[in-house]
């Protein structure tokens, strides 16, 4: 057997799956979540003056998920810990926001809770396993 | 949600199978068959609420009213969870006008259809202040004319045909009312409304131009006409003495019954003059009420108010102008018209006899064939020649024109719009054997024929007088013994004719090939 190297692998494979799911899952959230606002605005009383603040925080996260899982899945791979560390910081600007999508939204129906929560376990998780193996490349 | 029920109607008494009703006791209850009202919910759309649940147990005995406080959960994903939005899921209520908010509220809500709210067109607010402070106040139309106190009255009938002072006039809307007043001898001196003092009593507000100061115009006395208990009105000349209604041998004299008012009027809106024309009659003591009539019109000033009979072509109903061509000058000159140059007729009146009642004529309206006449009583003193100058006078009236306008609207400029009148002699001859003796002929009848057609386009055509003939009919008077008398009838009519030609359809020409060899086309040869 060939030995290409001689170090271990230091990226996290879990991490790595995870950044890939949630990149999957996230579409769907979008897609989900701007269906739903389309449809609260037809069934309930839906004033300009608040459903411009939800759309707007829906596409900051979009423009945010973007880098922050190029980031992620670059320093992961690179095993650098820049990137990675800037992945983490943008996780918590997502998590923030995805708090407003399930607490602070005009109107947060039964779906809005589920899916929101999914998503926030997911960042949960990924910033648990960005923890670990920044604290593997560093060391 | 516990303290919601519907069904419960009468105050302080217990509804019939309404178990919500907090009226009701236990007893009533039992006499319930069933639960008109079985839940009571807020909004369904919330994920999880509570609800009241009021059912009957029949098993027991006697059955009584079962009070159930559930949570209800939606299983629908899509039920509302929560909710940021204060106004969701209620109506919102109104709100209360108060001195600051009430323009806001007003624009918002004050027209036909609600505007876009406090947050919307808030340019024109700023494009209106300005103008106001620079318009001139002026009157327009349909503004009531303003005097010192209150407004201008035209006494009018309202829903019957008794008189309210209530009813102001317009600026520039011309009126006619007609209405009756209840007055008798006794108290025809305490009724303001009949007393002629209460009609130019205050003075009309004629605002100026600058806003300084706004100057009153006085209302003066045009004209008195003195109205006698069987119709005939005279005009008082002279003095415009105000007079009061007073009790004199048992008639209250001086009563209103008729007011014209005239106000001249300037281009920009204002009231420079105003006069007014009364009529007073007399009541005895078994009258009870009176009929009053009010007009007023208007004049712009510095115009001769000369009302159009149509614009161009006569309406039907409106009277013929006519006027006639001042003498002495062969060339054309301007139409002379007047308020006594019109086409009048002879009136009728209740005692049918020619003489008693001259001057009253009717004007001619265009489209309205009248007839009228009168008796004449003749006795054998009456010579012949001032017989025949007095009928003619009373068939024709005082001035008879000689040109009549062919259109409604003719100006007086223009000669070639005027119509000249045919003057038509028929004598009846009564076959006499001596011929010779000197016949006196006498006009009985006068009858005007009128033709018009119609002119112009064919979806609108106006009407345009083209011929007007006036024939005069002659009849023999025989000479009568003496001590006799004898009444012959005495006829006016006009008859409108329509000589309009049917309109010719005018067709498109044929479309023609225009074919033309070129001019050189044999070259060579020619």
């Amino acid at each position: 057997p060939e030995i290409l190297n001689n170090c271990s692998q230091l990226s996290s494979l879990p991490l790595q799956i995870l950044l890939y799911v949630n990149g999957v899952y996230y579409i769907f959230y979008f897609l989900a979540t701007l269906m739903m606002i389309v449809y609260k605005s037809q069934v309930f009383s839906y004033p300009n003056d608040f459903l411009a603040p939800d759309l707007l925080m829906l596409f900051i996260m979009a423009i945010l998920e973007v880098p922050r899982l190029y980031f992620g899945s670059k320093g992961n791979l690179t095993e650098e810990e820049a990137p990675l560390g800037l992945s983490l910081v943008l996780t918590l600007g997502s998590v923030v926001l995805a708090v407003y999508f399930l607490a602070w939204q005009t109107y947060v129906l039964r779906a809005d809770v589920i899916l929101t929560a999914l998503l926030l376990s997911t960042y949960g998780l990924e910033s648990g396993l960005k923890v670990m193996a920044i604290a593997a490349f560093v060391s | 949600v516990t303290e919601l029920c519907v069904c419960d109607l009468l105050v302080a008494q217990c509804d019939v199978n309404c178990c919500c009703d907090p009226d009701c006791s236990a007893a009533e209850f039992s006499l319930f068959t069933t639960c008109s009202v079985p839940i009571v919910v807020g909004d369904s759309r919330l994920c999880s609420q509570k609800a009241a649940v009021y059912s009957l147990d029949v098993e027991a005995n006697p059955p009584e009213m079962i009070f159930k406080l559930i949570d209800q959960v939606n299983p629908s994903v899509f039920c509302i969870h929560a909710t940021n939005y204060k106004q969701a899921l209620s109506f919102s209520s109104p709100k209360m006008p108060t001195s600051e908010n009430f323009d806001q509220l007003l624009k918002e809500f004050g027209s036909a259809a609600f505007s876009a709210g406090p947050h919307g067109w808030d340019v024109n607010t700023d494009r209106q202040n300005p103008s106001d402070a620079n318009e001139t106040y002026r009157y327009e139309y349909g503004v009531p004319i303003q005097t010192v106190d209150a407004f201008l009255r035209l006494p009018s009938p309202v829903v019957s045909s008794w008189c309210s002072d209530a009813n102001p006039a317009g600026f520039l809307v011309n009126q006619i009312t007609k209405c009756t007043r209840s007055v008798s001898v006794k108290n025809c001196g305490d009724i303001p409304a009949v007393s002629m003092l209460f009609y130019i009593n205050s003075s009309i507000l004629a605002v100026s131009k600058c806003l300084e100061f706004i100057f009153q115009v006085n209302i003066t006395v045009q004209s008195i006409a003195v109205q006698s208990p069987d119709g005939m009105r005279t005009l008082l000349g002279g003095d415009d003495v105000l007079r009061i209604p007073e009790v004199l041998e048992g008639l209250c004299i001086n009563i209103v019954l008729g007011v014209s008012y005239h106000i001249t009027y300037t281009e920009a809106g204002e009231i420079i003059e105003a006069a007014a024309a009364f009529v007073l009659g007399t009541i005895n003591e078994e009258a009870l009420s009176i009929q009053q009539s009010f007009e007023i019109s208007f004049t712009q000033a510095n115009t001769e108010p000369v009302p159009l009979s149509g614009n161009p072509g006569y309406v039907t109903g409106l009277p013929i102008r006519a006027g006639y061509r001042p003498q002495g000058y062969p060339f054309p000159v301007e139409m002379t018209t007047n308020k006594f140059s019109q086409l009048t007729l002879l009136q009728s009146t209740s005692s049918q006899d020619c003489l008693a009642a001259q001057g009253a004529r009717t004007p001619i309206l265009f489209g309205y064939n009248m007839v009228a006449g009168c008796t004449l009583r003749i006795t054998a003193a009456m010579k012949c020649q001032p017989l025949a100058q007095t009928l003619l006078d009373l068939l024709k009236g005082q001035s008879f024109p000689q040109y009549v306008a062919s259109f409604g609207n003719s100006q007086a400029q223009d000669v070639l719009d005027w119509v000249p009148i045919t003057h038509l002699h028929i004598s009846e001859q009564v076959r006499m054997y001596n011929t010779f003796q000197s016949s006196c002929q006498i006009p009985v009848s006068l009858e005007i024929e009128v033709k018009w057609t119609k002119y112009g386009s064919l979806v609108n055509p106006q009407a345009r007088i083209v011929n007007v003939t006036a024939t005069i009919t002659t009849t023999t008077l025989k000479q009568l013994p003496s001590g006799r008398e004898r009444t012959i009838p005495v006829m006016s009519s006009v008859v409108f004719t329509d000589v309009s030609s049917p309109a010719v359809p005018g067709y498109k020409a044929w479309p023609t090939i225009n074919v033309k060899l070129p001019f050189d086309f044999f070259f060579p040869f020619v």
